[in-house]
């Protein structure tokens, strides 16, 4: 199937793909060390307010309880700086004085088995003074308590502000006063929860004075840098390993729990498995349920002359990874279009809430079902079909999609016609049903990183990848050894893939923003040229010329047919008895790919590709229940060189259907606070019965035209963000009504139609 | 009646071996067969019943191990994603699952094997709504879905019973 030295582009099989349906692919949920203890925490029940006593008594004396640990054990463990973030270091590992939000771990108890250390963690009582909680954005906007009260407010718009960013160009007021017709609307995104299916998971074990972690995480060397920092080590004192993750979609980048379990493997002078339940990962980290203010001006051609966003995120009790979120809102809510007049904020805003983070598409699909809604009720409202609109004013190859970046790298109208086509855009939909389309841009890669990758040739003619790229599921393993067998000319199946180790594994920034094919797949590919390079030169030292070859197992078969061993030709070239074949070593290189950095760039690195999904629904509405039905959707990725096509669709699809989620019906939803539906029971996840009708159409636009390995761009995020406008439109078009708030559920809908039927329409 | 703290010895029989477990009467099936016997390859999310992760089967039926007691296994056989297998060759349905790309992270994955098994094996030709209908209580969060259909599709015509 796979041709020797022809791997990339091909269905090869994934190299985990064996392990993972025989069941023997290990996650860190299912490791077990010597003399382990179990964790388990106690969580708050208040959602703000100052703790005045933990009695930890009860627990302790429970039989088969090493030890109990509150906030205030931090110091006494040697803990030199207990909080942690992305920018904004405002998380501690346990609060010993306000909780911030109901869920928040205030206590843990470590014991012999999980379930004494889940029965002992019941006895523990928290008693805290109630401070009046901060529910919504805009009552923690106001300010009547504050969140983190020794942090200033990031913004001049109100208290309680995290971060706040702004883009600007032009006169937007001014542009939006001349305008010859200005849509204004307020959309709104729910919070939502990443449900990896395998809750977070942290292993610690402390050997003498070094630190062995083992994570489910998707940023090891980050982790390791924040445990050195916190618990004041050397970083080669700390080694993170990540065994296979059962899924992070963002929510397991950036530190976690490990700095928690370090903390406790110290006290217990034992190693600690801190194991959450999904309902604890519910109130761990989400996406950040957001506002969307937005006013876009045309002149009287449908020319967009200015656009004007205001994002409100609300991030919930602590920043994670919310200033990155918000930063990148403010940067893409202007859209791919070429608008003179911009003026772009965004504010990630503390609430006593479950804290929200990264999650697949960052804030994009935020911004985007504001800007495409909008897109879609300005050409309605112009008379002019969505699709034609898009064609007119879309960004064309090599525009701005920001002053100053890089320029688009993407055929934005050829991707959007393939959507189209896929619900058969130009064929009218019968009564009752509708079609809509929506075009979605995120700048892609991610920020200033380094990405670094070692290849190994063995003396047997395999090969072995090491990288920091963290096998969350998304397949990137698959594609470094496609490329390393594509540059050895080998079958990529005599090539393995090593799972991260931070003691072992190059350097890598961390699993995100699509950027490992790209950036880490670039050093992959140095490296294995590199090893290819060195392969020639011996050869052509030892034969005396430069020959062309592949290597067929453990030989290497040279253009003329003729072969040989090439263990043979390192002992002849090495200098060492062929008997000794151990001795041998591998031919090895190690590689990197740094960004780029700009002056010039508004986000200092210019965006290392566009990350495109454009995305086409064809719905039915049922106009007495409000349901709605996807019965197409195609998602169009523009990938520009799919590597692996299978995974790289899977991706695509899988990140579509996950938007099924917060287009249809998911939604974390509180109550004074508390999440009234963090559990599977409650919370509804897409299933196999929600595919669309027709099924789920993937198309790849391969122009090869990224600036990754082969011309491959960034991909995995793109099927995300364009679903919601989309469907929303094709909602509009079945039945007439417009919805500004995410999701669509039935009673949304239902309600929507009956104010359209008891309200006159205007005529 | 035995309290929850009691214990009991049990013989059951986990993917052709009869096993002797020391359990106590509250313990789950799925902590029996991970803890105990170190079957890991049964995972464990929602712990209620819906996400289906923790499939695996008894007497042959599909059911969810995070709530089924280890006790009510008393005296049957149960078959675990590692069972599947015959030695290094794998069931149809694990090949099917590899060459339709239909594990991503794969952590659904030993929970879809175990209730598509027993789904081929009650109905060897399902229609697409029956599929749907025994899926119902499994859930990929990496969306999965059409190639794991696509793999039960491909699977059928030489799945054994
Ligand atoms: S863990 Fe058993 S059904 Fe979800
Ligand atoms: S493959 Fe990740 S949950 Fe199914």
């Amino acid at each position: 199937m796979t041709t020797t030295g022809h791997s990339i582009g091909k269905a090869v099989p994934r190299p985990d793909a064996f392990a993972k349906v025989t069941g023997r692919a290990q996650y860190s949920s299912d490791i077990t060390l010597p003399r382990m203890t179990h964790a388990a925490l106690v969580r708050s029940t208040s959602s703000h307010g100052r703790i005045t006593n933990i009695d930890t008594a009860q627990a302790e004396a429970v039989a088969g309880v090493v030890c109990v640990v509150t906030g205030r054990d931090m110091a006494e463990l040697g803990v030199v700086d207990r909080h942690y973030g992305l920018t904004v270091l405002d998380q501690p590992i346990l609060s010993d004085d306000l909780v911030r939000y109901s869920g928040e771990a205030v206590a843990a108890v470590v014991a012999e088995t999980a379930q004494i250390a889940g029965e002992a963690a019941t006895l523990v009582e928290v008693s805290v003074d109630p401070i009046e909680p901060m529910l919504t954005v805009d009552q923690a906007l106001e300010g009547a308590t504050l969140v983190h009260p020794e942090r200033e407010s990031a913004g001049s718009d109100g208290a309680n502000i995290a971060a706040y960013y702004e883009f600007a160009d032009g006169d937007v007021e001014a542009a939006l006063a001349g305008a010859h017709y200005v849509h204004e609307a307020v959309f709104r995104f729910p919070m939502v929860a990443h449900y990896a299916m395998e809750p977070h998971c942290c292993i610690a074990a402390w050997n003498g004075t070094d630190l062995d972690v083992i994570a489910g995480t998707q940023q090891p060397f980050k982790v390791r840098s924040d445990l050195a920092r916190m618990f004041g080590l050397q970083q080669n004192q700390v080694r993170v390993r990540v065994p296979y993750v059962g899924g992070g979609y963002g929510g397991k980048l950036l530190s976690k729990y490990e700095p928690l379990t370090v903390a406790l493997a110290w006290k217990a002078k034992r190693p600690v498995k801190l194991l959450l339940s999904a309902d604890e990962s519910f109130r761990t980290i989400s996406r950040h349920g957001s506002v969307v203010t937005m006013r876009t001006g045309v002149d009287a051609d449908g020319n967009i002359v200015a656009r004007d966003t205001r994002v409100i995120l609300d991030t919930g009790a602590y920043a994670d990874k919310g200033p990155g979120v918000a930063k990148k809102a403010a940067y893409r809510a202007k859209g791919p279009y070429d608008i003179p007049h911009f003026r772009s904020v965004a504010m990630a805003v503390y609430t006593n809430k479950v804290p929200a983070g990264a999650f697949r598409g960052y804030s994009t699909p935020q911004v985007v079902w504001a800007g495409e809604s909008a897109i879609n009720e300005i050409a309605d409202h112009l008379g002019i079909d969505p699709l034609q609109y898009r064609r007119d004013h879309l960004l064309e190859r090599g525009g701005d999609f920001m002053p100053s970046d890089t320029p688009m790298d993407a055929d934005l109208v050829g991707g959007l016609q393939l959507a189209a086509d896929g619900v058969r855009w130009a064929v009218p939909a019968p009564e009752g049903r509708g079609k809509g389309l929506a075009t979605g841009v995120k700048d892609g890669g991610g920020g200033p990183s380094r990405a670094e990758a070692e290849v190994r040739l063995l003396a047997d003619g395999s090969a072995e990848v090491l990288t920091g790229t963290s096998e969350i599921g998304q397949g990137a393993h698959a594609v470094y050894t496609q490329i390393v067998a594509e540059e050895l000319r080998c079958d990529p199946a005599r090539v393995t893939p090593r799972l991260p180790d931070t003691a072992t594994s190059p350097f890598d920034h961390g699993t995100e923003a699509s950027r490992s094919t790209v950036l880490v797949g670039n050093a992959v590919r140095k490296a294995a040229m590199s090893v290819a390079d060195q392969l020639g030169e011996m050869v052509e030292r030892l034969l005396g010329t430069r020959r062309d070859f592949v290597i067929e197992e453990h030989r290497l078969v040279f253009d003329d047919g003729s072969d040989a061993v090439l263990a043979e030709l390192m002992a002849r070239d090495r200098n060492l008895p062929v008997t000794h074949e151990f001795e041998l070593g591998p031919i090895v290189s190690l590689s990197y790919h740094d960004t780029l950095v700009s002056g010039k760039a508004p986000l200092g690195t210019p965006s290392n590709f566009y990350e495109v999904g454009h995305g086409a629904a064809e719905v039915d509405v049922d106009r007495e229940t409000g349901r709605v039905e996807l019965i197409r959707y195609t998602s169009v990725a523009d990938v520009g060189k799919a590597l692996n096509p299978q995974t790289c669709a899977a991706q695509d699809e899988g990140a579509a259907i996950m938007a099924i989620g917060h287009t249809f019906f998911e939604e974390m939803v509180f109550e004074n606070g508390e999440l009234l539906n963090g559990n599977l029971a409650e919370y509804r996840l897409p299933l196999a019965a929600d595919l669309p009708r027709e099924g789920m159409g993937v198309e790849l636009l391969e122009n090869e035209d990224g600036p990754g390995p082969y011309g491959a761009k960034g991909a995995g995020e793109a099927g995300i963000i364009s679903m919601a406008p989309a469907v929303a439109e094709a909602v509009y078009q079945a039945c007439g009504v417009r919805i500004h708030d995410l999701p669509l559920n039935p009673q949304r809908v239902w309600r929507a139609l009956n104010e359209a039927t008891t309200q006159p329409g205007p005529d | 009646m035995l309290g929850k703290d009691d214990r009991i010895e049990i013989t059951v029989t986990v993917n052709g071996e009869s096993q002797v477990v020391d359990v106590a009467s509250s313990d789950l099936l799925i902590d029996v067969l991970r803890e105990q016997l170190h079957l890991t390859g049964t995972k464990r999310s929602c712990d209620l019943q819906i996400c289906g992760t923790c499939t695996v089967l008894v007497d042959g039926k599909a059911v969810s191990s995070c709530t089924t007691l280890a006790v009510e296994t008393e005296n049957r056989e149960v078959r675990t994603v590692e069972g599947l297998a015959d030695g290094e060759t794998l069931h149809p349905l694990q090949q099917a699952f590899i060459d339709e790309f239909a594990s991503q992270c794969g952590f659904c994955t030993p929970g879809f094997l175990m209730t598509a098994f027993a789904l081929l094996d009650e109905v060897s030709r399902p229609t697409p709504e029956e599929v749907h209908r025994y899926l119902e209580g499994n859930v990929c969060r990496c969306g999965s879905y059409t190639n794991i259909l696509n793999a039960i599709e491909r699977a059928q015509p030489t799945t054994e019973r």
